[in-house]
């Protein structure tokens, strides 16, 4: 097993990254959450992340927004991740500016104690929108992209707090996608949610990837295998394996990620 | 252990309840019937679970026993107070004093003008003699500052007997040459005179440092100033001397209502005391008809019974001095008259404006009491005829009088008033200059710890704030007098500060003084409430806001603030409850006036001293007689107190419950 994590994990040939990671090593404190991580995420495709707990997916996930930066003794040791291109470390980002270009839906749903409209309205307003007009479309699209328009079209301005938890993680990813990001990141985003709920959320990420980059970190190997492009197996902070759903889950090239996947242990 | 107690208990009810369903004839055993005694599910002896309970539930129902009795003494001895002030008013009606007081008014009023002419008047000679002025204080001040620190040498020589023998020459001598020392050192650093020309200092200080023990005339410099001033003050008199003129006669025109007013004071004063001493007497009759009915003795019953009958007092005349006292309605009205029309002829004659800032602003007020004053004077003689001393006093009456009237005068000789406006005005002003020092400081710093801080500032500023609150109120209230009352007042004759309003401030301890400190002790409550407020955000929303592309302060206003808005608003009503019921520090650095401070003054009201509900009841209660109708006012007032600072309580839980919701 020592010489398979050695080597590093076979990169299928990208053809337009969003995103690229190099070489990425990841600290918490003294304990080393990810070792030298390297693969890319294409453009208008579904990335999935999956592994047993504690595998370092979604602190993956978490640096590529820079959201580890406000947990006091974090830090990326080694190798950098581009956006664009860019240096997302660089000490001229502005982590602010960036995150409006790679937005986060978490696991437990976290709508603001707004109401509907103010909460897919708020990253608008916050980048300084002031035209009502452009702020009412916006949401509207948002929230029709989201499938969530024709459930809440007629209470806008109830609290959001009301909505069952299913409608209140796609009010989520509605005020995500509201604000046109290039990449949507989503940290176990059905993992709070009934089948049903699950399905539509999946269904949607579908449906939006056509205009989005996605990248979701699961526990469930249906859901990876469903809704994703392409899939990466992480094993205590390893990438084991990365390429083709299809492929991880027909004919895995890597013994630990079949025994991982027929769930003989995770 | 808890579980097999309650797992039993549960049984014997289950047990209790099937019990109507067998037949309660028969108590056949059978196996519904309890276990044997001693089964091992069965309770056996005492248990310490149990024993722990009630200790606890007993302390916890010691304090609301404790509550319920405050409020049940507070309200026992408080309610008796209306009765007995409504009392107290019907005998200000019946024995004439409230008919005095319709003319009293207007004399005080005619006073109060007159003071204030009269400021006017030295404020302006004084404002043009202020160069001589200054003269002669800055050498009194030099004179009196050295006086001071020779004084202990000096006395030593002249207390001391003038001894012949050798020994006590000896001692004489070298008492001289420590005054002589000491002299000398006193005239090192003398105070500095800027307005004395060079010569006049060294003359001065010259003239002190040949002066000997023994001299107890002033300074020749000293004498010559105030000889200066007092000319300056004659010389600028002159031009003003029709003004002064017309101060007199104004000052005299009230002397004939004056006197009226006293001849009517005396007979309505013994009124009053003969229908005090009846009411005295007639409660001892009810004490001891109350103490005869109770008595079991026929002979000690009969004896209490004749006691009482001997002390039924005759009811004192009233009707005599009062008619007396109505038959002088004409006589007032034409004084009123007389002094109305005196002081309409005077107004023209007062001058529009004088010079000095002082006066000018003195002779404005006047002049704008001026119209208010005649027209009171106008109204008196309706106000007079219409007065009956047979009105009867509802006790609404007594009811209104406290929570409406603006006077507070107690143990006075004429009639005592327990209005509580101004107290209750004062405490509000008090807490007004509070809150808009604490609020935004007490809300700024917790956002600034919570949001903003590094860890390192958050565990060096948050017990600082927090220890504030360790500091014994009265402390801090002496720090209040000492440093602050008095640095403030200094800080305010500076001449470069003067277009503060309310500067230079006359009084030391007053409402901004009081309002300060309350600010710093409320500053915790406030921080600590709006800090924890702000803790209790979902840590989910500043996540989801920053990963929004919000920034700090964005994620700060827009998001946690917001969430955090009925705590903090809970905050500020907490640490409104604090200030209100606050004592110690008003007791010492509010200045205790008792009077509804003067609004014309603009922001420089804040700079007035005043008296606060609390503080009244902490100073006075100690000294009044038990079970007086001054004692139960001081109690109504502890409800009031009560029942506000509940009022602000019920309503902060109100908002922190809605966040918990």
């Amino acid at each position: 097993m020592n010489d398979l994590l050695e080597k590093p994990a076979i990169v299928p040939t990208s053809t337009a990254a969003a995103v690229e990671i190099r070489k990425v090593s990841f600290s918490y404190g003294s304990t080393q959450a990810l070792k030298d991580i390297t693969l890319d995420l294409r453009e208008n495709e579904v990335t999935a992340f999956i592994g047993p707990s504690g595998c370092g997916k979604s602190t993956l996930l978490r640096c590529i927004n820079r959201m580890n930066d406000e947990i006091v003794g974090t830090r990326i040791t080694q190798g950098e991740i581009l956006v664009e291109g860019i240096n997302i470390h660089h000490p001229s980002v502005d982590v602010v500016k960036l995150r409006r270009d790679v937005g986060m839906v978490f696991q437990k749903s976290n709508p603001f104690p707004s109401s509907i409209f103010e909460n897919v309205a708020f990253g608008l307003r916050m980048r300084g929108e002031r035209n009502n007009a452009v702020i009412a479309q916006t949401v509207e699209e948002s929230l029709k992209s989201a499938a969530l328009w024709d459930e809440v079209k007629d209470r806008l301005q109830e609290s959001a707090l009301g909505l069952s938890g299913g409608q209140q993680q796609r009010l989520c990813i509605a005020r995500t996608i509201a604000v046109k990001p290039l990449v949507v990141l989503m940290d176990e985003p059905c993992s709070a949610l009934d089948p049903i709920a699950t399905a539509k959320v999946e269904e949607l990420i579908w449906n939006l990837k056509h205009d989005y980059t996605f990248v979701i970190v699961t526990h469930n190997m249906q859901q990876a295998a469903r809704v994703s492009d392409r899939t990466a197996f992480f094993y205590i902070g390893e990438l084991i394996e990365f390429s083709d759903t299809k492929r991880i889950f027909s004919n895995p090239r890597v013994r630990k990620t079949e025994e991982y996947i027929t769930g003989r242990f995770g | 252990m808890g579980i097999v107690g309650s797992f039993s208990g549960a049984h014997f009810l289950a047990k209790l309840r099937q019990s109507p369903s067998t037949s309660p004839v028969t108590m056949a055993p059978d196996e519904r019937s309890p276990p044997p005694t001693r089964h091992r599910f069965q309770r056996q002896g005492f248990s310490y679970e149990r024993l722990i309970k009630y200790f606890f539930a007993s302390n916890a129902g010691l304090t609301i026993v404790i509550l319920v009795l405050i409020i049940v003494f507070l309200l026992k001895e408080g309610l008796g107070f209306f009765p007995g002030y409504r009392r107290e008013l019907e005998t200000y009606r019946i024995a004439g004093l409230e008919f005095v007081d319709i003319s009293r008014k207007n004399l005080t009023a005619h006073e109060q003008l007159t003071s204030l002419l009269n400021r006017a008047y030295f404020a302006e000679i004084n404002g043009k003699s202020v160069r001589e002025m200054r003269r002669t204080q800055e050498a009194s001040a030099l004179f009196n500052a050295f006086s001071d620190q020779i004084a202990p040498t000096r006395d030593l020589i002249l207390n001391n007997p003038q001894g012949e023998t050798d020994g006590n020459s000896g001692m004489l001598a070298s008492l001289r040459a420590n005054f002589e020392k000491q002299r000398t050192k006193a005239l090192e650093k003398p105070l500095p005179t800027p307005h004395l020309t060079a010569d006049e200092r060294k003359q001065l200080i010259d003239s002190l440092r040949s002066r000997p023990a023994e001299t107890t005339d002033d300074p020749p410099l000293v004498t010559a100033l105030a000889g200066e001033f007092a000319a300056a003050q004659q010389k600028n008199a002159e031009p003003l001397q029709a003004y002064r003129a017309t101060i007199d006669t104004f000052e005299s025109a009230g002397a004939d209502l004056g006197s009226a007013i006293m001849e009517m004071t005396e007979s309505v004063t013994a009124t009053k005391e003969k229908l005090q001493s009846a009411d005295i007497l007639e409660k001892d009759r009810k004490t001891l008809l109350a103490a005869a009915s109770n008595e079991k003795d026929p002979a000690e019953r009969e004896k209490l019974l004749s006691e009482a009958q001997a002390a039924l007092a005759e009811k004192p005349d009233i009707e005599t001095p009062i008619q007396a006292l109505l038959e002088r309605r004409p006589d007032c009205i034409r004084l009123h008259a007389e002094l109305k029309k005196a002081s309409a002829d005077l107004f023209p004659q007062i001058p529009e404006s004088l010079t000095n800032s002082d006066a000018k602003r003195l002779l404005k007020a006047a002049r704008g009491a001026w119209p208010v004053f005649l027209a009171d004077l106008d109204a008196a003689p309706e106000k007079i005829n219409a007065w009956k001393h047979t009105d009867p006093v509802p006790l609404s009456d007594a009811f209104i009088s406290f929570l409406t009237g603006k006077d507070w005068i107690t143990g006075g000789e004429w009639q005592d008033f327990y209005g509580i406006l101004p107290l209750a005005v004062g405490s509000l002003m008090i807490a007004i200059v509070a809150l808009v020092i604490a609020i935004p400081v007490g809300i700024g710093s917790a956002i600034y710890v919570n949001q903003f801080a590094a860890n390192r500032e958050q565990s060096l500023v948050k017990p600082v704030i927090e220890f504030i609150q360790a500091i014994p109120s009265v402390v801090l209230g002496f720090v209040g007098i000492l440093v602050f009352g008095t640095v403030l007042r200094e800080i305010s004759v500076m001449d470069s500060l003067q277009w503060v309003p309310g500067f230079p401030i006359e009084e030391r301890l007053n409402i901004f003084t009081a309002g300060c400190l309350l600010a710093l002790m409320s500053i915790p409550t406030i921080f600590s409430l709006a800090e924890d407020a702000l803790n209790n955000v979902p840590s989910a929303y500043a996540e989801a806001s920053e990963a929004l592309g919000a920034s700090k302060v964005q994620t700060t206003f827009r998001v946690m603030i917001p969430a955090a808005f009925s705590g903090i608003l809970a905050a500020i009503l907490l640490g409104f409850g604090r200030v209100i019921g606050e004592t110690m520090v008003v007791l010492l650095v509010a200045g205790n006036r008792i009077k509804i401070p003067d609004f014309t003054a603009g922001l420089g009201t804040f700079f007035q001293p005043t008296h606060t509900l609390t503080g009244i009841i902490a100073q006075e209660l100690g000294e009044v007689p038990l079970g007086s109708v001054h004692y139960r006012a001081l109690f109504v007032v502890g409800i009031l107190l009560f029942v506000v600072v509940l009022g602000i309580n019920a309503t902060a839980h109100h908002f922190v419950n809605r966040v918990k919701k």
